[in-house]
């Protein structure tokens, strides 16, 4: 039985009233080949050696999504298709996964990719030798296997439902390299990467532009159209949106926090905003082994006291979309009734008076300027309520192991947007994991993520989430502010961009008209 | 003089030593873990302690910096544990930018200041004079990254005469390359020339006033020739004074310029270091750009000594 049809995974797209959101609609026979686009980053890449980098962040997935290939890719519904591999079939139990290879393929050096390549790849990055940061992100994955050329076979140590859409978008531990070329050349690698995408790398000025040309030996090169990719670092971004103004580069990434540029070039006929809508949250954990947390009424007493509309208009212009469970529209789980908690300042008061006493606690907040701003609004809303908050401003790096560690009293952290829900629901909610950040331990939920991880059924799959989100919204261990939205504002010439799936802004794909 | 520049070489030693000093211990102090920030979200106490361990992060501070002296004395800066490049092929990949960054906006900032202080002094006091001394004044309080932005809407956006952000080596294109340096250079030199002007206005009053001037004027020599020559030439010493001093303005505001152009100078490499808390490039940019600032400063001391004797001579 093919995986694809078991998991039923639906992201339905939603046009957002108000938002003139354009999403990439593919009209047939309108491609043309030829030309080339440009494209302003927020930041340096810093490279791709994933023993070197650890983590592509949302510059360097751009890059990677047109010089790698993955095994999957996920279509405009949320459903894996073919890449590198053809075809896949799940273990009874989902904690085996065998993926037939696609035949002929070759590295941009001549390496023939092959399963063995993969399992290279994969040794790799799970060597404890190499100390990767990447291994974190496959953890869940106790070996891979190349029983002959073309079969590649995954071993979980939790079972995955979904797991061919988890190896879709080009992550560090996604992308496949030349394990030729990471050998021969050593420390050079990290900037002269070499994988089987549609584009290979011409040239990079460190700091400054990288130009990647198309691949002519390219598997699927009739679906690739310019001739060139210029990828170009524009670290303000009052300047990156000047440029794509001036006509100088074709699509720029961009986020909510410069909400003024995204409502600029809504209202622009020249330029088309391409927004997704993705699952996931930005979320708060409450540590609740310790005081005031250790109590429910504080806990939603302070849940109860937010207000997301003024928080949004006041960080974001009124873009940033509140969230009311950890899924979000991105999401195929919908949920009639997410059990949240009725944003009620009267309420909240009334909650912190019962506790009866002082409610004082630090909160952890990354020391940059939007940090400060999201952490002095959360600060108003809950002294409105009684209950006084300190900012501890640290450095982003300092948190996640500070909340590993739980030396924190409340911490900022993220669900980001994958194809499946059950890997961060798993690892932030389960008894005893590393990441249950709240220290909190409730068997009915176990007992829900438990079930909602070896269940095929979508639809069953739905029903534990919801149970999920309202026991986590009830106990008010965790709370949701905004939901995950993606940007990026290009020319209107540009056609054919992809849903920023994980933020990743694929243009490998894309033509101009 | 070789005794003159054997005893200023001299004091150079002190003021090194002390910058790289200040550097590391900045590096040091700032807030966040190198070990935290290079194992992410493997940072296991286990873990945190057995690379501190490896980076010899666990050593006291006057170890770690000594080691860190003895491996730049022998020309190692270190390496980034980002991008594994060497603080020395970063730094030499960026600087030809940077400095070609200041030179055109030094230039800029006299072809702007030179000209309106020599035309000040001449009908000091006059409307002319008071307009520009104001605008000055005023064009010394606007912020870089206001000018920045507004040459962009104005250059960029509008007119679409020049581009808003970007670089070409001068090597490759060098018209190219002026077209990407105007609006970075401008905004440098927008900040400068408000001190050029008004320092060198001020020092021309007084030597108009000079006797031998008079002298001039009474022989009948043309004003245009009095000006600039017989004026500009003895007021000029402070002017090189106020260029020493400003290069360390440039290499600030060549931060923020570099970062609003995109420019893949120095100061971006410096910006990028302290948000991914690279401490290694960190440490390196800083010191380097440090020890050249004492340098350039030192060769702005040779230079005035040379132009005045009564400087080098101990008579000043």
């Amino acid at each position: 039985m093919k995986a694809g049809i078991r998991s039923g995974a639906l992201a339905r797209i939603f046009l957002v009233a108000g938002f003139g959101v354009a999403l990439s609609a593919m009209p047939a026979n309108a491609q043309k080949p030829g030309g080339s686009i440009s494209v302003g980053l927020e930041i340096d890449i810093p490279g791709f050696d994933v023993l070197k980098v650890g983590v592509y962040d949302a510059a360097a997935l751009t890059a990677s999504s047109a010089l790698f290939d993955t095994l999957t890719t996920l279509d405009a519904n949320g459903k894996p298709q073919p890449k590198l591999a053809l075809s896949w079939e799940p273990s009874e139990d989902f904690k085996m996964w065998t993926f037939k290879l696609r035949p002929g393929v070759k590295f941009h050096d001549g390496t023939p990719f092959n399963a063995a390549a993969f399992k290279a790849n994969f040794d790799r990055q799970k060597d404890p030798a190499n100390k990767c940061r990447c291994a974190f992100y496959i953890s869940n994955v106790n070996n891979v296997q190349a029983p002959d050329e073309l079969t590649l076979v995954y071993n979980l140590n939790d079972p995955s439902v979904n797991f061919p859409s988890l190896v879709s978008y080009a992550s560090q531990t996604n992308a496949v390299h030349s394990p030729t070329a990471w050998k021969t050349k050593g420390d050079e690698y990290n900037r002269n990467p070499v994988g089987t995408g549609p584009y290979i790398l011409k040239s990079w000025t460190a700091g400054d532009r990288m130009i990647l040309e198309k691949n002519p030996d390219y598997w699927d090169k009739d679906k690739v159209y310019f001739d060139r990719i210029t990828l170009k670092p524009l670290p303000d971004a009052q300047s990156r949106f000047a440029s794509l103004q001036s006509g100088e580069v074709d699509l720029i990434w961009d986020d909510e926090y410069s909400a003024d540029n995204i409502q600029k070039a809504q209202k622009d006929s020249k330029l088309t905003v391409h927004t997704y809508l993705g699952s996931g949250a930005q979320v708060y954990a409450f540590n609740t082994k310790v005081a005031p947390f250790d109590d429910i009424r504080v806990r939603q007493a302070l849940v109860m006291a937010l207000d997301r509309k003024k928080m949004s208009q006041a960080i974001t212009n009124g873009l940033s979309r509140p969230a009311s469970n950890p899924y979000g529209d991105g999401s195929w789980v919908k949920c009639k009734d997410d059990g949240a908690l009725p944003e009620d300042l009267e309420k909240a008061k009334a909650l912190i008076k019962d506790y009866g006493k002082p409610v004082e606690f630090k909160m952890l907040v990354t020391a940059t300027p939007r940090g400060r701003m999201v952490g002095q609004v959360l600060q108003q809303f809950w002294k409105r309520a009684g209950a006084n908050m300190e900012i501890e401003q640290v450095d982003q790096a300092t948190i996640p192991p500070r909340a590993f560690m739980r030396q924190f009293q409340l911490t900022p952290w993220r669900i980001v947007d994958l194809a499946d829900p059950d890997i961060q629901m798993y690892s932030n909610f389960k008894t005893g994991s590393p990441v249950a950040l709240a220290n909190y331990s409730n068997p009915e939920l176990d007992k829900l993520l438990d079930h909602a991880r070896v269940t095929a059924d979508t639809n069953k799959r739905i029903d534990d989430y919801c149970a999920i989100s309202r026991l986590i919204n009830k106990e008010a261990i965790w709370f949701w502010t905004f939901q995950n939205t993606y940007y990026a504002i290009s020319t209107a010439k540009l056609k054919g961009l992809p849903k920023m799936y994980s933020g990743m802004i694929d243009v490998s794909r894309a033509w101009k008209e | 003089m070789a005794f003159f520049v054997a005893r200023r070489l001299l004091y150079l030693v002190p003021v090194l030593i002390a910058v790289s000093l200040l550097t590391f211990l900045i590096a040091s102090l700032l807030p966040g873990d190198l070990a935290y920030t290079i194992l992410g979200d493997q940072a296991t106490p286990e873990n945190v302690a057995a690379l501190r361990r490896d980076m010899g992060l666990d050593q006291p501070i006057w170890w770690r910096y000594l080691s860190w002296l003895g491996g730049v004395l022998q020309g190692d800066l270190g390496r980034s544990f980002r991008t594994g490049q060497t603080v020395l092929q970063a730094v030499s990949e960026r600087l030809p930018v940077s400095i070609e960054l200041m030179l055109l906006a030094q230039l800029g900032a006299l072809a702007i200041g030179v000209p309106l202080a020599i035309v000040c002094a001449a009908r000091s006091g006059g409307p002319f004079d008071r307009f520009m001394t104001g605008t000055a004044f005023g064009m010394l309080s606007v912020p870089t990254f206001l000018s920045a932005i507004l040459l962009i809407y104005f250059f960029a956006v509008e007119l679409r005469w020049l581009p808003a952000t970007g670089y070409v080596p001068f090597g490759e294109d060098p018209a190219a390359n002026l077209r990407f340096m105007v609006l970075p250079a401008l905004t440098l030199a927008l900040a400068e020339w408000p001190s050029i002007m008004r320092v060198l206005r001020s020092d021309m009053i007084a030597t108009l006033q000079e006797d031998y001037i008079s002298l001039a004027k009474a022989k009948g020599l043309k004003a245009s020739r009095i000006l600039f020559v017989h004026a500009l030439k003895p007021s000029s010493l402070t002017l090189v004074t106020i260029t020493g001093i400003n290069i360390g303005r440039l290499i600030g505001g060549a931060v923020i310029v570099e970062t609003i152009f995109a420019l893949p100078g120095i100061g971006r490499l410096l910006i990028g270091a302290i948000l991914t808390r690279d401490l290694i490039i960190l440490q390196g940019v800083v010191l380097l750009v440090g020890a050249g600032f004492v340098i350039m400063n030192f060769v702005v001391d040779m230079l005035y000594a040379v132009l005045d004797p009564r400087i080098r001579h101990g008579h000043a």
